[in-house]
């Protein structure tokens, strides 16, 4: 038996299809797609992909494996928790397992304005695997300024969310040359032009908190994935230019309607101000010298932080007052480096104290899964 | 002359509210921006989240001048965060 091309005879039942065909497969090929967040999104994004042909992979994640984990995020196991490893090189070695013919770049850091330069130089695609709001407004920013489709996806509880957007040209950087360009017709909303200002800490629940249902994860990541299929096979008339909403618990699935082009007043599609990117809507943290802690400084900072609700909501993982003036407590089940409980301390202008690490990445992944970001 | 308006939530919305659905009656020849003023003065977790909502009516994007008609349904959209 002879096979017309070994390396893409494993794409054989994607390649049927009409609108990839064998031009398609190789467009998938040569295309580099940049996963941000490696969690229940980012590693069904990231299986998919692979097992797709996309070349090259580049995931960025700054957390370790958990056994909490092992419920939804579909690309790792009990060994992974057993050994600590970080999510983005377990990911690295199940998706070579998977296809050995693409090349796959894993990363264990934190996304953030200071190091997204590093990963960002040829990508065509970058889809959000986050579980942060202020990450998701960076990828927005660096979509636009650069040109490149970013495909926004979100879950938590039973509900999830996504949509795809190809940034309109008139907000490019003079530098920018991505290799896929679309007309400025074919140009969406981007993520501003939908939701204008990220949540401010504290109001968003998340999937530490209140929970997630492990199909709707896997839901909105495939239709991301499918997205970036589209995108990178040259489909672009094919991306769904709706918002998605579902619920499965209420069995309700929707597609809003977007406008038909971005907004003329958007600050960053439209104006070009890309205020996540260049750091004046980044938050901080900063490793407090000497106290074993880590103080994080929202960037949406105001003093209306909803303390008792916040409490509510960590009600199930430790130990936790409310004063007048602030929230403290003991977490039962997060530790840092020395083994010790750690301890949150957040004031009602979202700032917070984080005791017992000194590490400022691992504080920031703390406060985003129970402040909410 | 009033008219009267559905009102979907999502997302944590529905949790914070208790229920998916509210029905809201307005005066004629009213906008969008008007009945989210109604609605943030009836419920604080609306409130809370005004600023961060996306609007869409009957199912389209809708940005807050758009006036309403009798039967609209207005859908209350928050962004979703986890992954």
């Amino acid at each position: 038996m002879t096979e017309p091309d070994n390396n893409l005879h494993r794409y054989h039942r994607q390649m049927l299809l009409p609108d990839i065909g064998e031009a398609g497969q190789q467009r998938l090929r040569e295309a580099h797609a940049l996963i941000v967040g490696c969690g229940a999104l980012g590693s069904a994004i990231a299986d998919t992909l692979t097992r797709a042909g996309v070349g090259t992979i580049t995931i960025v994640d700054r957390d370790l494996v958990e056994v909490t984990n092992l419920q939804r995020q579909i690309l790792f196991d009990e060994e992974d928790v057993r050994s600590a490893i970080p999510k983005a090189e377990a990911a690295r070695r199940k998706l070579a397992a998977i296809n050995s013919t693409i090349t796959v770049n894993a990363h264990v850091d934190d996304f953030s304005a200071r190091t997204c330069a590093r990963y960002i130089d040829g990508v065509d695609v970058i889809l959000d695997g986050l579980d942060n709001f202020e990450t998701r407004y960076l990828l927005n920013d660096i979509a636009v300024s650069r040109g490149i489709g970013y495909i926004y996806g979100g879950a938590v509880g039973t509900t999830g969310m996504s949509m795809s957007i190809l940034p309109h040209p008139r907000a490019r950087s003079q530098q920018a040359s991505p290799r896929l360009e679309w007309s400025a017709k074919q140009a969406t909303p981007c993520l501003r032009c939908i939701f204008p200002d990220a949540p401010p800490p504290g109001t968003s629940p998340t999937c530490d908190t209140i929970g997630v249902l492990g199909p709707v994860v896997t839901t909105i990541a495939a239709y991301q994935s499918a997205a970036a299929i589209k995108l990178l096979t040259g489909n672009l008339d094919r991306i769904d230019r709706r918002m998605l909403s579902i619920d499965f618990w209420s069995n309700q699935l929707r597609q809003f309607e977007l406008a038909p082009a971005p907004l003329e007043d958007c600050p960053c599609c439209a104006r070009a101000m890309f205020e996540h990117l260049h750091g004046d809507a980044a938050s901080r943290a900063v490793s407090l010298c000497g106290r074993d802690a880590v103080q994080i400084t929202p960037a949406t900072a105001n003093g209306s932080m909803d303390l008792n609700a916040v409490a509510g909501r960590l009600h199930a993982h430790g130990n936790f007052t409310v004063t007048p003036f602030l929230l403290r407590g003991q977490f039962a089940t997060e530790t840092g480096e020395n083994g010790a409980a750690l301890e949150l301390t957040l004031f009602s202008d979202g700032r917070a104290i984080i005791k017992g690490t000194t590490e400022p990445d691992f504080a920031r992944t703390i406060y985003a899964r129970y402040v909410g970001t | 002359m009033t008219i009267r308006c559905t009102i979907l939530l999502f997302a944590h919305l529905t949790d914070a509210i208790g229920q998916p659905e509210l029905s809201i009656d307005l005066p004629d020849t009213t906008t969008l921006s008007d009945a989210v003023d109604t609605l943030v003065q009836q419920h604080d977790a609306i409130a809370e989240l005004r600023n961060t909502l996306a609007f869409a009516v009957n199912e389209s994007y809708a940005t807050t001048d758009t006036v309403l008609h009798d039967g609209d349904t207005i859908a209350l959209i928050p962004p979703v965060s986890g992954g």
